[in-house]
C-alpha cells in the first residue's frame, strides 16, 4: 500500500515536471545574454529592460488585460442571468433546447466564430478595433460562464428560496440575499475561466483586431515568422509570475472565507 | 453579495487605471493626433528606429500592425472595417489583390526616390509599370547546406541534390511552386512552364529524388537545419540568412540552373485613409540611407541600388544574397498561372509527396 502511494507520487511529480518544463525552459533563456535560445552565454536583464522600453509592446499588453477584465466581467453578469433563466424555465423541452444551444456555442470552432464576427462587424459597419474585440470576447465567454454557474444553481435546494419567500422576502431580496451568495463560488469560477479564455484567445481575436488595436496573442504569432526575440520570453515570464500571484491570492481568499463560514453562517 | 460587489468594484477600478495608462502611453507616443499612418507589415520587418525617424521628420504618427501571411492580410483588407494605409504583400498576392480591386494606383510624381531602385527589379510581370507596387525586399529560392556533413562537398546546382550520396539528407520546403520549380529548373525548363509533357517529366524526375528526401516541412525547416538534423534544405533566401545566423557552419547557394526570384512590395490598399502620408512613407523608405539601414536590420536583400552602395562590403558583396547579374538573369519571377494551372501544380506536388520510395 505504501509502495503504491510512493509510485503515484512519483507519477504526479513526473506529470508536473513535463507540464512545467517548457515554461521554465522559456524563463531560463529570458536571462540569456546570447540573444538566442540555443546556447546560454551569460546572465543579463537586458530583455526585461527592453520590455519596459518598448511602448508599443506595453500598449498591447495593457490592451490585452483591459479586454480580458472587461469582457469577463460583462460576460459574468450576462452569464449569471442566463444561467438563472435556464434554471427557472419550467418546461423540460425548452430547458434542454436552451442548454444545447449554449453548449453548441462552446464546442463550435473558434475559427468559425471569428470569421462570422468579422463578416458581421464589417456588414453592420462596426470598425475593427477595441469595440469589435470586446464584443466578440464577451460573446464567446458568456456560454462558459453559464456552464460554470449552472451546477451551483442546480445544487441549491429549492426549499431555500421557498423558505425565503415564506418569510416575506421580495423577489429582489431572494436574488441578492439567497441565490447570489449561494452561487458566488460558481460566479468566481466562471469569471476566472472567462478571463483566461480571453487572455489567450488567438483564433477569434485574430479576425477582429485592426486599426492599430492588437492583443498579445496576435502580436506574438506574427512575430514568429522572423523568429521570436527573447523580449517575448521576458514578457512571458512576467505574465506567468503575475498569474501565479493571482492564483495564490485567490487561494488565500477562499481559505479565509471557508474558515469564516465555519464560524458564522450569516453574512 | 458583498464579496461579489467588492470584486466588481475592484475590476472597474483596475479597468479605469488600465484605460488611463493606455491613454497616457498613447499620447506619449502622440497617437491621439489626427494625422496618423497605419502600416500593415510582416512581424519585425522594419527597423523601429526608422519609424521613429519618419515620425520626427514629418510629424505624422505611425501605427504599426503586423500580419503573418499574405492570405490573412488579404482577408482583412478585402473585408474592410480597417484603415491600413500601406501594406507589404508578396508578388503573387499583388496579382491577386489587383484582380480583386483591392489596390490604389500609385502616384509616381509623389515618389521621386523611385529612381533609386535597381531597374532590374522594376516593371516585372506581376505589376507592369509598377502601377500598384514598389519593391521593398527581394530574395531567391536556393539550397542551404552543411559542408561538414557532406565531407566538404560543395553544392552548386539543383542536380547535386539527386546525388545518391545525399540519401536521406535533404529537407524540402512545403510549397508546390518551389518544389515543382526545382524539378523544372533541374531539367532546364522555366519555372512557369505550362507544357504538360515538361510538367510530367519534371514530376518523374522529382520521384527519383525521394530516397534522398528526409522530410517535406513547413516553417520548422529553419530550426531543423540550424540544429543539423539534415545536410541540405531547399529554402527561401530570407530563411537562409536566419538559419546561417544561428549556425555559422552552413552555407547558401543559388543553383546555377536558375531559380525563383521573389519580392515583398509596398502597396496602398483601397482601405487607405491617409493616401498623402502613405506616399510620403513609401518615398521615405526609398531613400538610400533608410533602405540601407533597414536592410541591415532585417537582413533581407534590398532592391535599392543607391542604398546597396552605402551598405558595408561584407553585406553588399555577399554573392549568396546579392548574386551577380549573370545569376540574376537566370532567375524568374512566378507568373500568375491562373487557377486551373495552379491547381494542376498542386496536384502534381501532392502526387510527389505521396510517392513511396
Amino acid at each position: 500500500m505504501r509502495k503504491n502511494s510512493k509510485l503515484s507520487n512519483l507519477y504526479l511529480v513526473l506529470v508536473f515536471a513535463i507540464l512545467y518544463a517548457p515554461i521554465f525552459y522559456l524563463m531560463y533563456y529570458s536571462f540569456n545574454s546570447g540573444g538566442t535560445m540555443r546556447e546560454f552565454e551569460g546572465f543579463t536583464l537586458d530583455w526585461y529592460k527592453e520590455v519596459f522600453q518598448d511602448t508599443r509592446l506595453l500598449i498591447i499588453v495593457l490592451n490585452t488585460l483591459i479586454i480580458a477584465l472587461l469582457s469577463s466581467a460583462i460576460s459574468t453578469i450576462l452569464g449569471v442571468f442566463g444561467a438563472l433563466a435556464i434554471t427557472y424555465v419550467k418546461k423540460r423541452r425548452t430547458k434542454n433546447t436552451l442548454l444545447t444551444m449554449n453548449n453548441v456555442l462552446i464546442v463550435s470552432p473558434d475559427v468559425i466564430i471569428g470569421a462570422s464576427f468579422l463578416i458581421l462587424f464589417t456588414m453592420i459597419g462596426i470598425k475593427l478595433g477595441f469595440t469589435s474585440v470586446l464584443l466578440s470576447h464577451i460573446a464567446f465567454s458568456v456560454p462558459i460562464v453559464v456552464i460554470m454557474v449552472l451546477p451551483k444553481l442546480e445544487e441549491m435546494s429549492s426549499s431555500l428560496v421557498d423558505a425565503a419567500r415564506d418569510l416575506g422576502a421580495s423577489k429582489w431580496e431572494v436574488l441578492t440575499k439567497v441565490i447570489l451568495p449561494y452561487i458566488t463560488p460558481g460566479i468566481f469560477a466562471g469569471f476566472f475561466m472567462a478571463l483566461t479564455y480571453s487572455l489567450d484567445d488567438f483564433a477569434v481575436t485574430f479576425f477582429v483586431t485592426g486599426n492599430g488595436f492588437s492583443t498579445l496573442s496576435v502580436e506574438i504569432y506574427s512575430l514568429a515568422r522572423q523568429g521570436i526575440s527573447l523580449t517575448i520570453n521576458a514578457l512571458s515570464t512576467l505574465i506567468f509570475l503575475v498569474t501565479i500571484l493571482l492564483v495564490v491570492g485567490y487561494y488565500f481568499i477562499t481559505q479565509r472565507n471557508n474558515r469564516v463560514k465555519g464560524v458564522a453562517i450569516r453574512k | 453579495m458583498k464579496q461579489l460587489f467588492n470584486a466588481f468594484i475592484a475590476i472597474a477600478v483596475i479597468s479605469v487605471i488600465l484605460y488611463v495608462s493606455i491613454n497616457q502611453l498613447n499620447s506619449s507616443q502622440g497617437y491621439s493626433g489626427g494625422n496618423t499612418l497605419t502600416i500593415y507589415n510582416w512581424g519585425d520587418y522594419v527597423d523601429p528606429e526608422l519609424i521613429a525617424r519618419f515620425e520626427k521628420e514629418t510629424g505624422i504618427k505611425v501605427i504599426y500592425q503586423t500580419f503573418d501571411s499574405n492570405e490573412a492580410m488579404m482577408t482583412k483588407i478585402s473585408q474592410g472595417g480597417t484603415t491600413f494605409d500601406v501594406a507589404m504583400p508578396s508578388e503573387y498576392a499583388i496579382s491577386k489583390m489587383k484582380e480583386d480591386g483591392l489596390l490604389i494606383p500609385l502616384d509616381h510624381s509623389k515618389l521621386p526616390n523611385l529612381k533609386n531602385i535597381d531597374t532590374r527589379f522594376m516593371d516585372l510581370s506581376f505589376d507592369p509599370g509598377n502601377q500598384y507596387s514598389i519593391p521593398y525586399f527581394w530574395g531567391t529560392v536556393g539550397i542551404v547546406y552543411n559542408p561538414a556533413m557532406l565531407n566538404g562537398k560543395k553544392i552548386t546546382s539543383w542536380n547535386d541534390l539527386w546525388d545518391p550520396e545525399m540519401k536521406n539528407k535533404i529537407l524540402l520546403a512545403d510549397g508546390a511552386r518551389e518544389v515543382m520549380g526545382m524539378g523544372l529548373n533541374s531539367l532546364g525548363y522555366s519555372l512557369n512552364d505550362t507544357n504538360e509533357a515538361h510538367l510530367q517529366e519534371a514530376k518523374a524526375k522529382l520521384n527519383t529524388i525521394t530516397p534522398n528526401v528526409k522530410a517535406i516541412v513547413g516553417d520548422e525547416i529553419k530550426m531543423l537545419l540550424a540544429n543539423e538534423e539534415a545536410a541540405a534544405g531547399v529554402v527561401w533566401s530570407g530563411d537562409a540568412s536566419e538559419i546561417m545566423g544561428e549556425n555559422e557552419k552552413l552555407d547558401y547557394v543559388v543553383p546555377e540552373e536558375g531559380s525563383n526570384l521573389w519580392f515583398d512590395n509596398m502597396v496602398i490598399p483601397k482601405t487607405a485613409a491617409n493616401r498623402e502620408a502613405a506616399h510620403q512613407f513609401i518615398n521615405f523608405m526609398l531613400e538610400p540611407d533608410v533602405a540601407a539601414q533597414n536592410a541591415e536590420y532585417v537582413g533581407y536583400s534590398t532592391p535599392n541600388k543607391e542604398g546597396l552602395a552605402i551598405l558595408p562590403e561584407e553585406i553588399s558583396g555577399d554573392e549568396r544574397f546579392y548574386p551577380d547579374t549573370e545569376t540574376t538573369e537566370k532567375l524568374e519571377v512566378y507568373d500568375n498561372l491562373g487557377k486551373k494551372m495552379l491547381a494542376h501544380y498542386n496536384e502534381l506536388f501532392l502526387e510527389f509527396k505521396m510517392h513511396r520510395k
